[in-house]
């Protein structure tokens, strides 16, 4: 990442916690979660918005941070997995993404289940097309997505 | 050709129901769907991933890469690079203190080029920095001085005398033969021949993690962590290209996000450049691919060009194969000697064929080489065998599964390489529960109806095997490590690799139940070189079988240890003693009882040995490689796929809607594990049958992002997928397992190609299936 450039003060709640950053303006918000504040569940998969891999939820929504510049989420609200415990619709998920199989390799999972959570936050009961729009943008290699789908609903059916 | 035994070990499903006194319905981990311990860390984030293990004073390296395709390198300018404030070093080829060579098999390919680039792409040089950033413009400032020669991209052009020659010896890198009965004589035979060219193309593995090393210098060695395949090989690999015995260097297998066979192939690569830069600058250095350079630089799966004949009579038997297989290997051989072997020595299909002519050439090109990918040259050659089938199945008038089901190959039959055939085949019932799955023959019906509109239906089959472990006579064996604690825990070591598989939970269930202990008692380490024993790779679908009856004989020895003690300890027959639900008692009075822990400890006390090595050395016999015959693999798995797929006639969109999936696995130690690789491998299959192909301009590629290079979405898989297992177990290894995590790949291309002639009444012999070919074809008619 670029260094001697102008640093920007930026604050934002992380996981429930308040944060206050120098970060560089051409940081990615996956750079500073990743190299800076050290939170891994984040992945780096492609880089530019293709994987879905760096998900993170900005202000309640599932983005590519690493498409986000770090100066941008002043104010904001950034949740990852980190910050979700006892999240009765993230605990649900991660039962059941255990239990069903979901997980291989597991680059993609975290990044899979809040795009997964943040379907499940507006809909109690979704239909397999919505399941489908809510992950089309998280690729996985390894599991064929059959038993991350299955996983979904099941979590679904566990909440009502 | 002498058909002897020469190693040989009996364990299979009997053994292990005499040795543990259990039937096999009574086994509590073995053949049982678990959760996978693993999955909460990994849900969680918290599984250490290469690069999740980066501290702040870890340096960067990053690559200097050819632009030619071909071409001599005059000189390399590093100056200017080194004047970059926070650059660390340059290095180039003659930097390199031991051998500057990589080749896997033939030694054809440098680490750093240094007289010559063979395809675009190739590293010429190393720039360290302290951080990425400088590393990054270190490489912009590196001048390379290039004297461009003529470049060759095509293998049929490679083939021409007046070729570029990419290497000096000239553009065949190898070749392979079968020669079995009379091929004339058997096609005089057939009633109906059918012969034509398949083309397959390059696919990229794509996973989501991109390669990555991070080396450390310690003390007078030198500590590597990476994703890798197989710790030992990158060992070797280090220790060549170093300088330093292998003893002072320690490779840690990191997880890894996805492999698919291009960890293999990459993890020496990349783990001997930091290895490389750690040594020159005496600090830690990372390696992290970008997935830009993954694309352009890493090892793909060869593209094919396949000549194929074949004969059948009118009774629906295969008289003759005739196949020229020419495997595109690029600039440099690599894994070339072994997946075209394995391409020809699995030529015919899992059928009987008395006679066949099979000639196969691995062909140099001025592109990215060619290497490892999940199937290892199979799903090119099935592509071509099992479209074949369906060809003369339907000249004939017999429908495609019985048509297969008269040829399959069964115990007692020969393979085309004219291997007697012993146990542990189950193609036919693979081949008929999954028709069964499907619903095969109502369905091939009732499909028809749908040929009206612009979207008509259609279902199809392909079958495949695939031999397990190394081709021919080479060696292979694997090993593991018990340590039973003080505590009764038990501490377990292998060096097969953490893919996403999990072929180490498999391990540790077989360790479990051998000990009759709670699974969580079983904690296994990370695979480590100087620490655990060698496993070797984990690739060939050889992790589970071959390190899975390693940790049993490991497991094994510790439990005829544990019924001596506890013997002695309960005054009762060896024979009486029953080891369950960690305890040990007398079958004659089970009130006469020992915890476990209790006889862990007493181990210690008595002077008992604690820790075992398990070892397991492949059955291995006689191969010919002058004619192609003898015995190839010593044991195959056995696959059918049946899909659904329905075709946009305006379009040529080829959607694949329901998919049966089986294979004879031996023994299914985890159903659940078998299921998720299944899945896996099919999802990849129709990404290489429909959409994925890596394409070039000039030598260059052009879509190195998954923006152009499209790998299946959740929407591109079926909903419906249903995995059949069958169960033909094996003699030599624990429980009779054999290996499925290339499997369900193989079969899938050919399958859907089936379905879609089935739909259209039009063939597509050329991957991938895209709707521009598919709507080509349809236009052009049934040709
Ligand atoms: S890493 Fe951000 S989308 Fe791939
Ligand atoms: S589990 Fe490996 S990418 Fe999804």
């Amino acid at each position: 990442m670029q260094v001697n450039t102008q640093e920007i003060i930026i604050s934002f709640t992380l996981n429930g916690e308040k944060v206050v950053k120098n970060v560089q303006p051409n940081w990615t918000l996956l750079d500073l979660l990743r190299k800076k504040l050290r939170v891994r569940s984040p992945k780096e998969g492609c880089l530019r918005g293709d994987c879905g891999a760096c998900t993170v939820l900005l202000n309640g929504k599932p983005v590519n941070s690493c498409l986000v510049l770090a100066p941008k989420v002043d104010g904001a609200t950034i949740v990852t997995v980190e910050g979700l415990k006892g999240d009765p619709v993230f605990e649900a998920l991660k039962e059941t993404f255990a239990e069903k199989g979901a997980v291989q390799c597991g680059f993609c999972t975290p990044g899979m289940i809040l795009s997964a959570k943040y379907l499940l936050d507006r809909k109690k009961n979704p239909t397999q097309e919505e399941i489908e729009e809510a992950i089309e943008g998280n690729l996985c290699r390894c599991t064929g997505y059959i038993k991350i789908v299955e996983a979904i609903k099941e979590a679904a059916k566990k909440l009502i | 050709m002498t058909e002897t035994r020469e190693v040989t070990a009996e364990r299979g499903p009997f053994f292990f129901k005499r040795e543990l006194g259990k039937e096999e319905g009574e086994y509590k981990l073995v053949g049982r769907e678990i959760e996978r311990p693993d999955a909460f860390s990994k849900i969680m984030g918290l599984t250490k991933f290469t690069a999740d293990r980066l501290t702040e004073d870890v340096c960067f390296g990053k690559i200097v890469r050819s632009k030619y395709p071909h071409a001599l390198i005059k000189r390399v300018i590093v100056d200017e690079a080194l004047q970059i404030k926070g650059v660390l070093a340059v290095i180039t080829a003659k930097d390199v203190p031991g051998e500057n060579q990589i080749g896997y098999a033939i030694p054809d390919q440098p680490l750093l080029a240094d007289k010559k680039v063979r395809y675009i792409g190739e590293p010429i040089a190393i720039v360290v920095a302290e951080n990425e950033y400088a590393a990054e413009k270190g490489v912009e400032a590196v001048k390379v001085e290039y004297d461009p020669l003529p470049a060759v991209f095509d293998p049929l052009e490679a083939l021409k005398p007046e070729a570029p020659k990419v290497h000096e010896k000239g553009n065949v890198a190898l070749t392979t033969i079968i020669r079995k009965g009379d091929v004339e004589k058997g096609f005089k035979e057939a009633d109906v021949v059918v012969e034509n060219i398949y083309y397959t193309q390059r696919q990229e593995h794509a996973y989501l993690e991109p390669e990555a090393a991070i080396a450390y210098p310690e003390g007078d060695g030198i500590r590597v962590v990476l994703c890798t395949q197989s710790p030992f090989l990158v060992r070797e690999f280090v220790s060549r290209v170093t300088g330093y015995s292998q003893s002072k260097i320690k490779v840690i297998g990191a997880p890894a996000g996805g492999a698919f066979g291009g960890k293999d192939d990459m993890g020496p690569m990349v783990a001997s450049k930091a290895a490389l830069a750690a040594i020159i600058t005496k600090k830690p250095v990372a390696i992290i691919l970008d997935k830009e350079e993954t694309f352009v630089a890493s090892n793909k799966r060869h593209p094919a060009i396949i000549r194929y004949k074949s004969g059948a009579t009118k009774d629906g038997k295969l008289t003759a194969v005739e196949i020229e297989i020419i495997y595109e290997t690029g600039a440099y051989a690599n894994r070339s000697p072994f997946v075209l072997w394995r391409a020809t020595v699995h030529s015919a299909g899992p059928y009987v064929v008395p006679n066949a002519k099979v000639d196969g050439k691995s062909v140099y090109t001025n592109k990215v080489f060619s290497g490892s990918f999940r199937g290892f040259g199979d799903p090119q050659i099935h592509f071509a065998a099992e479209q074949q089938m369906d060809e003369l199945a339907e000249k004939l008038g017999i429908d495609p599964v019985e048509f297969r089901l008269r040829n399959v190959l069964k115990e007692g039959t020969r393979t085309v390489c004219n291997q007697l055939l012993e146990e542990s085949v189950g193609m036919e019932e693979t081949l008929k529960k999954v028709a069964e799955a499907a619903n095969w023959k109502k369905k091939r019906e009732e499909l028809k109806k749908y040929r009206k509109g612009s979207k008509v239906r259609g279902i199809g089959v392909a079958c495949a095997y695939h031999g397990i472990s190394t081709s021919r006579g080479v060696p292979d064996w694997s090993a593991a490590a018990v340590l039973l604690n003080e505590d009764g825990t038990i501490t377990y070591r292998s060096t097969i690799t953490r893919l996403g598989q999990g072929s180490l939970i498999g391990h540790a269930k077989i360790v479990a139940e051998i000990l009759d202990i709670p699974l969580e008692w079983v904690h296994i380490e990370e695979p480590d070189t100087s620490a655990s024993p060698n496993a070797r790779p984990t690739h060939g679908s050889r992790g589970l079988m071959t390190g899975g009856t390693a940790a049993a004989d490991a497991a094994l020895k510790l439990r005829r240890t544990l019924i001596k003690l506890a013997s002695e300890l309960l005054n009762c027959d060896e024979k009486n003693v029953k080891l369950e639900n960690g305890k040990a008692f007398c079958a004659l009075d089970p009130s006469n009882k020992i915890e476990f822990s209790e006889l862990a400890k007493e181990t210690y006390q008595r002077g008992y040995q604690p820790a075992y090595y398990g070892f397991y050395f492949v059955p291995r016999r006689y191969f010919d490689p002058e004619t192609g015959l003898g015995v190839a693999y010593c044991v195959y798995t056995y696959i059918a796929n049946i899909v659904e797929v329905e075709v946009d006639k305006e379009t040529g969109e080829v959607k694949v809607l329901e998919a049966y999936t089986g294979a004879d696995v031996g023994k299914a130690i985890d159903p659940g594990l078998i299921e998720g690789q299944m899945q896996g491998a099919l999802a990849q299959g129709i990404g290489y049958a429909i959409s994925e192909e890596v394409a070039f301009n000039d030598g260059k590629i052009i879509n190195p992002n998954y923006t152009d290079y499209i790998i299946p979405t959740v929407k591109d898989v079926p909903r419906k997928v249903k995995v059949v297992i069958i169960e033909k177990p094996y003699s030599s290894t624990a429980f009779g397992a054999k290996g499925v995590a290339e499997a369900a790949l193989i079969p899938t291309a050919p399958a859907i190609a089936n379905a879609v002639a089935h739909a259209t009444g039009v063939r597509v012999r050329n991957l991938p299936l895209t709707k521009e070919k598919v709507c080509f074809k349809l236009k052009e008619g049934k040709k």
